[in-house]
């Protein structure tokens, strides 16, 4: 085995026993808001960011060309963003809904036949192709993240609405706190997914490619999920459903994109 | 001469609030009692903790037996507080000397022995009584330390088990409920109808940090005047619909005998307010607000039947961590060294409620 697949063997470990961790203590009902509670997913990110760095040097560009390396590299933004957001909105326990999803894409990742093996050498690096790669996966991971508070929305809200007022109950954030990270989220992946499609158009990339198409298909469904999110055409639990059923479009458009 | 550390405790378990209510120090009379328990022959240090539920004397003396140190204590507080002798002879203490003394603090500290058991406030009260004797030069080496270790015990308590987990009164669950719905410093509450178990909710709200309070009711001077106490605004009874959907959490309480808050206002109230979430806690019997209000988007409804589960489910989750909660008490004491006496046997074998200690003949001493 590879040094760096090792990495991302370690990497989903520590996402799993965050994840465990999180849900032992959650049971027992001690869950409280800690800086401890990120060492798991710091260790993960430090491992899958270690694991990009040799990946990526061994294949001499940047690693997002087959599905494995583009799953590890929208995990990767996952936790980053994880890190970038969950301070601001104080949404700490979005490292027990996120550190799953991460965790099952690596896992995926290292199980698809063929994974991380070489790429075909390329003439020459292009830098705004590799950046226009980068910063459209990281707008997949935005729509993750907001599918993932989307989820959170909804267990908040059934629980007030059911009046089951438990363990999780306490710990979640306010609902009105995450229906507008949901916006927030859904609106960064947006912007960032713009930029990523303006930088492919200054490259003359072919209209046809279904990379593109399926694309600029993720960008107008977003596009309108943000008019409707922002001018509050649909209740907060409707907007909630949309960021979770909306992300099946870009995940699944990974396999096209990696397809071609 | 041997040295005893002793408490002498009163408190809603043992006396009655008419009673009690005799006994309180005046906060500014708390440094002075002190020094005077101080200052009774044979007493090395002292400090006095008195609340609205407790009044207790925790010292130090040099007596050869402790029942004279607890009947000096106990004499004390009649000639104080200048108690007619039927009064003095219905009075019932906790007497505790020594490990007893330290296990019974440590039990106030950590909210054991309140009667919203688990509550917070007490450790405060604690500290600033602590303060105080520390201030007035009351406390030497062996209270210093036993408070110390009190405060120690107390957050190791808080943070080991779920022993403040929830909120056991409804007008702290209405918080929790609307904690987990807005932003409180962005919250605004409505008051219909001036009763007092929605000014205790608005009040709650209040103290965590709610923004601002618009009160209506029949009586418009009512509303005024509770308006006036909680730093609100008050509306005529006839106007509370037309600003509806400026509120996120609404608290009613009026004595009507049908539904006075309907779905269809309701629906209204959610366009207009473009689906922000809203809070409506109906603590009115008869209820003011159709249940059918809970179906729509948005809308949380809690009546007094839905708070009252939630606190008692909470109160039922405290009472099965309080055996945990012994358990940490009795190991920081052993952590602690202090000894185990003939009491603490028997404490460990019957685990026995405080008011068996009431005098009753089982204190060391």
């Amino acid at each position: 085995m590879e040094n760096y697949r090792l990495l991302l063997v370690l990497a989903t470990l520590a996402f799993i026993g965050g994840l465990v961790h999180a849900v032992v203590v959650l049971k027992k009902g001690g869950w409280r808001e800690s800086r401890w509670h990120l060492l798991p997913m710091a260790l993960g990110f430090a491992l899958q960011t270690a694991f990009l760095y040799f990946r990526g040097r061994a294949l001499g560009q940047c690693p997002m060309k087959s599905l494995p390396d583009i799953l590890v590299f929208i995990a990767w933004s996952i936790a980053l963003l994880y890190f970038l957001v969950g301070g601001a909105y104080r949404l700490s326990l979005l490292g027990l809904f996120t550190a799953p999803l991460v965790a099952a894409m690596q896992i995926l990742a290292l199980l698809l036949p063929g994974s991380f093996g070489a790429y075909p050498a390329k003439d020459r690096i292009i830098p705004l192709v590799e950046l226009h790669a980068a910063v459209a996966l990281i707008a997949y991971a935005a729509f993750a993240l907001a599918c993932i508070t989307g989820v959170m929305y909804l267990m908040q809200e059934r629980m007030l609405k059911r009046h089951r007022i438990g363990g999780l109950f306490y710990q979640l954030p306010p609902i009105q706190d995450l229906a507008k990270s949901i916006r927030r989220l859904a609106l960064l992946g947006l912007m960032l997914l713009t930029a990523a499609l303006g930088m492919s158009m200054a490259l003359h990339h072919p209209v046809s490619s279904p990379k593109v198409i399926f694309a600029w298909a993720v960008w107008l469904l977003y596009g309108g999920m943000s008019v409707v999110m922002c001018r509050h055409m649909l209740s907060p639990r409707q907007t909630a459903w949309l960021a979770v059923v909306g992300f099946v479009v870009p995940f699944m458009s990974l396999w096209l994109v990696t397809g071609k | 001469m041997s040295r005893h550390l002793v408490s002498l405790s009163l408190n809603y378990r043992t006396t009655p609030v008419e009673v009690r209510e005799r006994l309180a120090f005046a906060g500014n009379k708390v440094a002075l009692a002190t020094q005077e328990i101080r200052a009774l022959p044979g007493f090395e240090e002292s400090l006095v903790l008195s609340t609205c539920n407790r009044v207790e004397l925790y010292a130090t003396h040099g007596h050869e037996d402790s029942r004279k140190g607890h009947a000096m204590m106990r004499d004390y507080l009649v000639h104080h507080f200048k108690l007619q002798p039927e009064h003095a002879e219905a009075l019932v203490f906790h007497q505790h000397v020594s490990t007893e003394t330290a296990r019974h603090l440590f039990r106030v500290v950590s909210g054991l022995d309140s009667m919203v058991l688990g509550e917070t406030e007490i450790f405060g009260q604690v500290k600033a009584a602590y303060k105080l004797a520390l201030e007035a030069g009351t406390t030497g080496r062996t209270l210093n330390k036993l408070f110390q270790q009190a405060f120690t015990v107390g957050k190791k308590v808080r943070n080991d088990t779920l022993i403040q987990r929830g909120s056991t009164s409804v007008g702290s669950v209405a918080v929790d409920l609307a904690e987990k719905v807005h932003d409180l410093k962005n919250c605004r509450v409505m008051l219909v109808g001036a009763g007092e178990m929605s000014r205790t909710c608005a009040q709650s709200l209040l103290s965590r940090g709610a923004r601002s309070i618009i009160v209506s009711n029949r009586s418009y001077d009512r509303a005024v005047e509770l308006a006036t106490e909680m730093k609100g605004s008050a509306l005529k009874f006839d106007e509370w619909e037309s600003v509806l959907h400026e509120v996120d959490v609404i608290i009613s309480s009026t004595s009507a005998p049908h539904f006075i808050i309907k779905p269809d206002l309701v629906h209204h109230v959610m366009r207009k307010r473009r689906w922000e979430p809203l809070l409506v806690i109906d603590i009115a019997v008869p209820r003011d607000v159709d249940p059918a209000v809970n179906d729509i988007e948005g809308v949380y409804l809690y009546d007094i039947d839905a708070l009252q589960a939630i606190a008692d489910d909470s109160r039922r989750e405290r009472e099965r961590q309080l055996a945990l909660c012994e358990q940490i008490i009795e190991e920081q004491l052993e952590k602690f060294g202090f000894p185990k006496s003939p009491a603490d046997a028997l404490h460990a074998r019957r685990r026995r409620p405080p008011e068996a200690d009431a005098q009753s003949g089982l204190v060391p001493s």
